[in-house]
């Protein structure tokens, strides 16, 4: 009689890569139904909720490449990379990095990235929410030490990069889309910055120096030199303007002194 | 009547996401609503303001499908510690957990899988059912799952093996009215020997849901009406436990919420005569 571990790691082989060595040991009770075809009604029911879970996940790579296709990406990706949770709303991260090495998507190489985006989308949804920046707070900082300030993004801000126009593809796939202009792959990348607002997670196009001041403050760069970076990228960036756009739409929630206290974060 | 969970002895509606804005809005005359656990192991967002908003207009179960109590492997802290925080957030009515397990070697498979009744399960699950009801505070209720395998291993009947969990750990039961139908079908036995090993005191709460009949196997997939098979052991549960919180459960092709509240009316018609006597 096999141990209980030993029963469920049979088990799982069996259901998962379609392991059949492992049946015999597993004292599977016969029936109606021989033990394969009643290890296939789990195979089946599982690799269905994660189709399900990730098509609910990632809808536009599901609608680029249709559902046989994604069923088969979902089947090798779900052998390749085990789901690690018991939710499974939160399964399925690494699938960009997979699709970018999975050779039957070779023809989309689009298609990675926008499983990124699709993914901060999912991820913004769910993140913490967060009160608007405190100005008053801001206001007793020393001129002389604004510059040393660290700017705090919205906790559902994620900052999503592609040299292929993710956005219109993405957009080409929302219901309601009536355009059908055809998209250029060459037409040049997008900076995108995904964030939950009142009205839900929304997706805004970023100029070169607004995506290079977000990136700075993303990567906890002091304020002067996330200044700095969206100069490089755009001389005409102005810092008055871009703090006042993003504090108004709450992408930019809070600020640390330079020195970062081991109290900040609980 | 109160049920020792917190849940009215009423009919109640597992509440999934297609609904959620149409219950907010309009606030329907239902008693009560269950929800999944890990739909709301989230840090903030809509989904979860929706939820603060519902539960303070009704009381709420929360039901988890993916603690993996049966697991071989150690309890997984970071899920029992996210369904903590959950419990202090919304207070709910009642907390429930499966007779299952999905997880080994830390790779999960998200999915209810069947246990084999040996002594070696049964100690192994009552312990994770007393971890858990210590770190949460509260009783657990546990829930009988549908089965499409058994095992050769098995040294005693399904009914046992779950009356004896409640009964070692004192935790209450969850008990699937459909599931124990499913299992008849499946297994070859009679539901009304499963009703008959079941310790009704223990009972805290019930599940009612469609099941797919198109295999070779009753496939319960939560897509359909109950089916009247069930509803008579359904009638039969009562009869034998008394009025007890009834929850009707719907999570593939969700059908429009009137659909639900016609299935809880159904219910409600049974446990009505029964409520009318205790009162």
């Amino acid at each position: 009689m096999p141990s209980l571990r030993e029963l469920q790691c049979g088990l799982a082989a069996a259901i998962i890569l379609g392991d059949r060595d492992a049946m015999p040991a597993l004292g599977i009770a016969g029936g109606t139904l021989d033990g394969d075809a009643r290890i296939g009604i789990y195979r089946s029911n599982v690799f269905a909720n994660y189709r399900k879970a990730l098509a609910a996940t990632y809808p536009v790579v599901h609608a680029l490449v249709g559902p046989a296709f994604f069923a088969a990406v979902v089947d090798a990706f779900v052998r390749a990379h085990p789901s690690r949770r018991g939710d499974v709303n939160r399964y399925g991260g690494e699938l960009a990095p997979f699709l970018a090495s999975y050779a039957p998507a070779r023809e989309l190489p689009y298609l990675s990235d926008v499983a990124r985006l699709e993914w901060a989308i999912d991820q913004a949804a769910i993140a913490a929410d967060a009160e608007p920046l405190d100005l008053a707070g801001l206001a007793t900082v020393p001129q002389a030490a604004l510059g040393t300030l660290r700017l705090v993004l919205h906790p559902s801000a994620r900052l999503v990069v592609s040299p292929y126009p993710i956005f219109r593809i993405w957009q080409a796939h929302q219901p309601g889309h009536d355009g059908d202009a055809p998209i250029d792959l060459a037409e040049g990348g997008d900076a995108l910055l995904v964030i939950r607002g009142a009205d839900g997670v929304s997706l805004q196009p970023l100029s070169p120096s607004a995506h290079a001041f977000l990136a700075a403050v993303a990567a906890q760069l002091a304020l002067d030199a996330a200044v700095d970076r969206a100069v490089t990228a755009e001389a005409a960036f102005d810092l008055g303007e871009a703090l006042r756009q993003h504090v108004a739409a709450r992408t930019i929630v809070g600020f640390r002194a330079s020195v970062p206290s081991r109290r900040a974060d609980p | 009547m109160i049920a020792a969970s917190g849940l009215p002895c009423t009919a109640g509606i597992g509440l999934r996401a297609p609904h959620v804005a149409h219950v907010r809005e309009l606030r329907p005359p239902v008693d009560w609503f269950e929800v999944h656990s890990e739909n709301y192991f989230v840090d903030g967002g809509p989904a979860l303001a929706a939820l603060d908003a519902i539960r303070a207009d009704y009381p709420i179960a929360l039901h988890g499908v993916g603690l993996s109590l049966g697991s071989a492997d150690v309890l997984d802290g970071g899920h029992l510690r996210r369904l903590k925080r959950l419990v202090a957030r919304i207070e709910p009515a009642a907390v429930s957990e499966h007779l299952s397990w999905g997880r080994v070697d830390g790779r999960h498979l998200n999915d209810l899988l069947p246990l084999p009744f040996t002594a070696e399960a049964l100690d192994l699950i009552c312990d994770r059912v007393d971890a858990v009801q210590a770190a949460l505070g509260c009783p657990l209720l546990v829930e009988n799952i549908s089965a499409y395998l058994r095992f050769e291993s098995d040294a005693m009947a399904e009914w046992d093996f779950v009356a004896e969990v409640a009964r070692r750990t004192g935790c209450m039961l969850l008990f699937d009215v459909n599931n124990v139908h499913v299992n008849a079908v499946n297994h070859g036995f009679d539901p009304l020997d499963y009703l008959a090993a079941i310790p009704g005191d223990s009972v805290a709460e019930i599940h009612l849901a469609g099941f797919d009949a198109t295999g070779a196997c009753l496939i319960d997939t939560h897509g359909a009406r109950v089916a009247p098979p069930v509803w008579s052991l359904y009638r039969a549960t009562i009869a034998r436990f008394g009025p007890k919180p009834t929850l009707i459960e719907w999570d593939t092709d969700i059908p429009p919420f009137e659909i639900l509240q016609d299935e809880a009316a159904i219910a409600q018609s049974v446990l009505q005569p029964f409520d009318a006597i205790a009162a």
